[in-house]
């Protein structure tokens, strides 16, 4: 009995057809298929989660995924370490990566020590760090940056950035835009804390 | 597991160094071993750094890059085939007749140094020795025999080189970003940052130092050529040719391209009014490149001192040749740039 006869008894009978072809599952084998280009768009996609990117259209962010290097990094492995010259910055694609911050007399030590002027900032994916390199002339790494797991990076480095500003300006401002929130939130929140600091001071001088 | 993780990972960095090392270490090897592949190659690269930006302007008006570099071929074959077809015969005949004149030369030459000897012998009782001035005239009159004998073997190469050089051209401007990126991807991680903005900024000053030293041959080779043409001296394209070739080479060049000249007024006009307006000619020429081109254009570019110049210049003309006193300048600015990297690396000075 063929296919169509199947489905028509069924429908005279009016017995329950069966199950409708699966979109999603089809779906998942397109992309799956290692011959269509859709791993192309991962890229621009994971940057489309990204909050601060918010303001891209979506054709900008596939120019600027164009201009971004994916590092692959092993767990363990140093990506920068703090006093390093920087002209990077990263976004985590995939896996973690641990900032460690560590004191000025640590550091004067020559060696990063296991005590409590250590600083732990934890990163994961959609995470970034290293916004001020693109940002100064002579960008000196703050933080020593490792990656915990086995990861990916998607860099965008100070020469991308001129070729950016030469060949595609619009996209360059919006970064540059993305950029400048950032550390415009983060200069928010340290004058704050300032402001917050010298009250305490003035309040124990009082004392 | 950790420590084996790590132990892994070491391998791996350092195999990664190894290979990107390796690569470069076997593309030097290759360069310097085939001159024959290494100086069309080179000549492509300097044309692809000229006209990189034109591309790039076309390409942002919506045209492909094929269709963009194709655009960019037909327009430099229109506009430098009259030219071409107009100046090439004159060069040649010029070549031509140069080769008559040697024996002028060489006569004007020995004439003058008999007077010479019989003056200073006459003044100081001192006699010269003519060993140096047969060198002299043996050395014209072989390198001009060279020249022409190996004339086939020179048009052969040309023919090769005007095959080669637009194809490595097309294919370095078509492909130039993807080589990049995979000589990046190559890269290990711990050097990728320092590599890759050490390399853009000397890619950066190397397109600088050669597009200012083609303007300021260009101004030179015009304003030579065009005087010595209105003033009707013989001779004038080749000698206008000389001058702006001999131009690259920074301090030392423009006396070098100086000296056939000042051979071929003496011989052909005597110490004459002649004389006098093709010195000044130069000397116009090369003031206006010393106070006008040279500081606005180039020593920008290549922040090196001027003894620094002539002593990588010396040097590289003791390497290479006149290839080395060419490519000597670019080359010092790359060691320079290395250098001050390392400097920094090792005397940290603070937070800046």
């Amino acid at each position: 009995m063929s296919y169509e006869k199947e489905i028509s008894e069924k429908i005279e009978k009016r017995q329950p057809l069966p199950a409708k072809l699966d979109i999603s599952v089809i779906k998942y084998f397109w992309q799956a298929s290692p011959f269509t280009s859709s791993h192309r768009d991962h890229v621009p996609k994971f940057l489309r989660k990204i909050e601060v990117l918010k303001h891209f259209s979506d054709n900008e962010l596939r120019i600027l995924s164009k201009y971004l290097h994916k590092r692959t990094f092993s767990a363990t492995e140093t990506i920068f370490r703090q006093g390093d010259k920087g002209v990077g910055f990263y976004f985590v694609y995939s896996g973690h990566v641990e900032a460690i911050v560590s004191s000025e007399s640590a550091q004067e030590m020559g060696e990063i020590t296991n005590t409590a002027s250590k600083h732990v900032v934890s990163l994961e994916r959609k995470d970034y760090f290293g916004e001020l390199a693109l940002l100064q002339e002579n960008n000196i790494r703050s933080a020593t940056v490792i990656a915990k797991s086995s990861c990916d990076l998607l860099g965008i480095f100070k020469p991308d950035l001129e070729n950016l500003i030469e060949e595609w300006p619009t996209v360059a401002a919006r970064l540059l835009q993305a950029i400048s929130i950032i550390v415009a939130d983060r200069f928010y929140l340290i004058s704050q804390e300032v402001g917050h600091l010298k009250y305490k001071i003035l309040q124990l001088e009082n004392k | 597991m950790r420590s084996r993780d790590r132990k892994f990972q070491k391998s791996d960095e350092f195999s990664k160094m190894f290979f990107f090392i390796f690569f470069f270490v076997v593309i030097g090897i290759i360069f310097t071993g085939l001159p024959r592949l290494a100086i069309p190659v080179g000549v492509a690269y300097v044309m692809g750094h000229l006209l990189m930006p034109l591309m790039q302007r076309l390409e942002r008006l919506g045209l492909s890059r094929t269709l963009a570099i194709t655009l960019i071929f037909a327009a430099i074959v229109i506009i430098t085939i009259y030219p071409i077809i107009k100046l090439l015969p004159i060069l040649a005949e010029e070549a031509e007749n140069f080769q008559y004149y040697i024996p002028k030369i060489e006569k004007f030459i020995g004439a003058t140094y008999v007077n010479l000897r019989n003056e200073v012998y006459q003044r100081t009782g001192l006699e010269l020795g003519d060993k140096t001035l047969i060198d002299l005239v043996t050395y014209l009159k072989d390198g001009s025999r060279n020249l022409l004998m190996n004339l086939p073997q020179y048009l052969a190469s040309l023919l090769e080189w005007m095959l080669l050089v637009p194809l490595f051209l097309f294919f370095y401007m078509k492909e130039v970003e993807s080589v990049k990126r995979a000589i990046l991807r190559l890269t290990p991680n711990s050097i990728f940052e320092k590599f890759y903005f050490l390399s853009h900024q000397f890619n950066n000053q190397l397109g600088g130092y050669i597009f200012a030293k083609i303007v300021e041959a260009s101004i030179v080779g015009i304003i030579i050529t065009t005087g010595l043409w209105i003033m009707e001296i013989r001779f004038a394209f080749l000698l206008g040719l000389i001058a702006m070739i001999t131009n690259i080479i920074p301090y030392v060049g423009p006396i070098l391209g100086l000296f056939p000249a000042i051979l071929l007024a003496l011989a052909e006009y005597g110490i004459s009014s002649n004389f006098w307006a093709v010195i000044i000619l130069y000397a116009i020429a090369n003031v206006i490149d010393l106070a006008l081109v040279f500081p606005i254009l180039v020593s920008k570019i290549v922040d090196l001192h001027p003894l620094l110049v002539v002593a990588s210049v010396i040097l590289g003309s003791q390497l290479l040749g006149v290839v080395g006193m060419v490519i000597s300048i670019p080359m010092v600015a790359a060691i320079k740039l290395i250098i001050h990297e390392i400097y920094l690396e090792i005397y940290p000075t603070g937070k800046e």
